[in-house]
């Protein structure tokens, strides 16, 4: 049976001195509201709000939590303040900031800095809609990715994973400036909390590392993540996921069809952050941050006639395997 | 399980002693704990003592009567005594949190695990020979073993610690073993008033000749008189591992836990323990908000 969510709160409805203007968005562990604060500056307002174990009627302003799950409920409030712990550690101009934590309807709310723009996910759909051969332009990739790497090297130095780097977690202002959002799923990298619970992921830029249960995270898990976004802003769509990666990898043929268009260099940049093996890709954030700002005459090496022919063979090949027709036919070229 | 442990603790030429020390045990576990509490900041013998009392207490609570797992139980016990430690300074509206070093060990079916952070140190003897001893997070020790080369005065920061427990930033620290003890094993806990006068060939030589009830006091008489007058606070905690058997204590002496701060341990999260996460968070974005 489905479960109904748990209702948002009205517009108007006061919490801790703020008041709800609207919902902006919502996920697995509640809602986020725009509010105004007394002084009518805007705020978002982050609710505890896990929609698995609660239950609100339209109007209500408390969650009903059902004594059977309301272990769980407790174990995921502690989840909720490793996120406000992490980010109350950090002041930052591309992290997101909080700026109150309180407590009132029996949850939790959490305030941050109400940022207006569009996430880089709104920006990439748009750009690759333009059909044109460059999604973002190279200098704009470089100079967006170094914003958010000064980010998430004060993240990494406060002992934190981020842990859900993707484009819909990059947030881009209108005044131009680049923040990373969203750190519900942070987790100290020292955690060996017994409630450890590991991380959603999400496909396409989640770390192999993150799908097993053995493997060690670490900053590498983040530039992974990193070099997936990075992808994702030459190419207009996320990368493969990983497990598929792993089973037969394609990134390199889907970057070598990028050659010309982007430069050698963060060609190679990106297929060492999405190295496979953990070991392999930068294993800080400043490795990484040196390699982006190299200054200098960027390199193209253009396709050859040869690999343009293997290429387009290689297009018609997953084409077939999309439409699951004449896949007999041109199956022997595919090596 | 069988042992026999001794204790001592001096103050040395210091106006208050801000060591602490002690153990705790169930019919199959034994937990052994130091703490020295630091100077340059407030109140150190109050992290020190409120970490024994924090890491006591969950063990109290967790081996039953034996722990389900011993690093995971460590590390859960040292990152709530620095919870604790900072709660305590936000309680009390103080600038600047107490802090402590740690070191701990844990043995339990024969085996020993420790975890340690700063520069309290473990050393485990074995036929007379120093088969491991803790790396302190000193810049000076680092250096030494070529890690980190922060660019420090020699002279002035050997005792620099990089981590401790009750800093702003997340105490760093590291979990060892564990370790099979065989018969006639030493372990010796101690703070850095004893091992900066000795050298480890003294320590091990020591631990290895005589008994615990005559090492102990040994090694701190000589650490003591090494340091004179200006003496840090001096405090060792030894045992013999004996033949495993039932868990016996053969020796003890009083420890030097005190009571004054006694303060209920939080484990759980409960309405009060939401109330003051919310609340140290709260402080968090302050100083952050401060910077």
């Amino acid at each position: 049976m489905a479960k109904v969510k748990p209702a948002p709160l009205p517009p108007d409805t006061m919490i801790g001195g703020y008041r709800v203007l609207r919902k902006v968005a919502a996920g697995g562990f509640g809602v986020v509201y725009l509010a105004v604060d007394s002084t009518g500056q805007q705020v978002a307002i982050k609710e505890y709000l896990p929609a698995s174990l609660t239950t609100r009627v339209p109007g209500a302003l408390a969650p009903e939590v059902p004594p059977e799950k309301l272990s769980l409920y407790r174990l995921g409030l502690k989840s909720f303040f490793e996120e406000g712990r992490a980010l109350a550690q950090i002041s930052h101009p591309s992290v997101v900031t909080v700026m109150n934590f309180f407590r009132e309807n029996e949850t939790v709310y959490m305030v941050m800095n109400y940022l207006e723009g569009a996430s880089l996910q709104d920006f990439i759909v748009t750009a690759r809609d333009l059909k044109q051969a460059k999604v973002f332009r190279e200098s704009t990739i470089r100079s967006l990715f170094d914003e958010i790497l000064r980010g998430l090297r004060i993240v990494h130095q406060h002992k934190m994973l981020h842990l859900d780097i993707k484009p819909a977690n990059i947030f881009i202002t209108d005044d131009n400036k680049s923040v990373l959002i969203d750190f519900g799923a942070a987790r100290e990298v020292l955690s060996k909390d017994p409630n450890f619970v590991r991380p959603m992921y999400t496909p396409g830029f989640a770390a192999p590392e993150m799908y097993r249960r053995d493997a060690a995270m670490g900053p590498w898990t983040d530039i992974y993540a990193i070099g997936a976004c990075i992808y994702a802003c030459m190419q207009g769509y996320p990368p493969n996921e990983a497990p598929q990666r792993l089973e037969k990898d394609r990134i390199t043929i889907a970057l070598r069809r990028l050659r010309g268009v982007y430069s050698d260099n963060l060609i190679e940049v990106v297929e060492w952050c999405m190295s496979l093996d953990p070991l392999s890709r930068p294993q800080s954030v400043f490795a990484l941050q040196k390699e982006l700002s190299r200054e200098g005459e960027r390199h193209y090496t253009k396709l050859s006639a040869v690999e343009k022919v293997r290429l387009q063979f290689d297009t018609m090949v997953t084409d077939n395997k999309k439409n699951g027709q004449k896949a007999a036919v041109v199956s022997g070229r595919d090596k | 399980m069988k042992f026999s442990v001794f204790q001592v603790s001096r103050k040395g030429g210091r106006e208050i002693n801000e060591d602490r020390m002690g153990y705790c045990y169930t019919r199959g576990a034994g937990i052994f704990f130091l703490t020295d509490g630091m100077g340059g900041h407030p109140q150190g013998e109050v992290a020190a003592q409120l970490t024994l009392q924090v890491m006591a207490a969950m063990f109290q609570e967790e081996a039953r009567p034996v722990l389900a797992d011993v690093a995971l139980f460590l590390t859960s016990a040292v990152t709530a005594a620095h919870r604790q430690i900072l709660r305590y300074a936000i309680e009390r509206n103080m600038l600047d949190a107490p802090r402590t070093t740690v070191v701990a060990a844990v043995i339990q079916d024969g085996l020993v695990s420790w975890i340690h952070c700063g520069d309290s140190r473990l050393y485990l003897v074995r036929q007379g020979e120093l088969l491991t001893r803790t790396r302190d997070h000193s810049f000076a020790e680092h250096r030494q073993l070529g890690a980190g080369k922060p660019n420090l005065s020699e002279r002035n920061n050997r005792h620099l610690l990089f981590t401790c427990l009750g800093s702003p930033s997340r105490p760093m620290y590291e979990v060892s073993g564990p370790v099979a003890l065989q018969q006639g094993d030493r372990l010796l806990l101690c703070s850095d008033g004893l091992w900066s006068g000795l050298s480890d060939i003294d320590i091990t030589y020591h631990l290895s000749q005589k008994p615990v009830s005559q090492s102990v006091p040994d090694l701190v008489e000589s650490a003591l008189c090494r340091a004179g007058g200006s003496s840090d606070n001096v405090t060792a905690l030894a045992l013999e591992w004996e033949t495993p058997d039932n868990f016996l204590v053969s020796r003890t002496s009083t420890s030097t836990v005190q009571g004054g701060w006694n303060q209920p341990v939080q484990v759980e999260l409960d309405d009060a323990a939401i109330d003051r996460s919310i609340e140290e968070i709260n402080a968090t974005i302050r100083r952050s908000v401060g910077r």
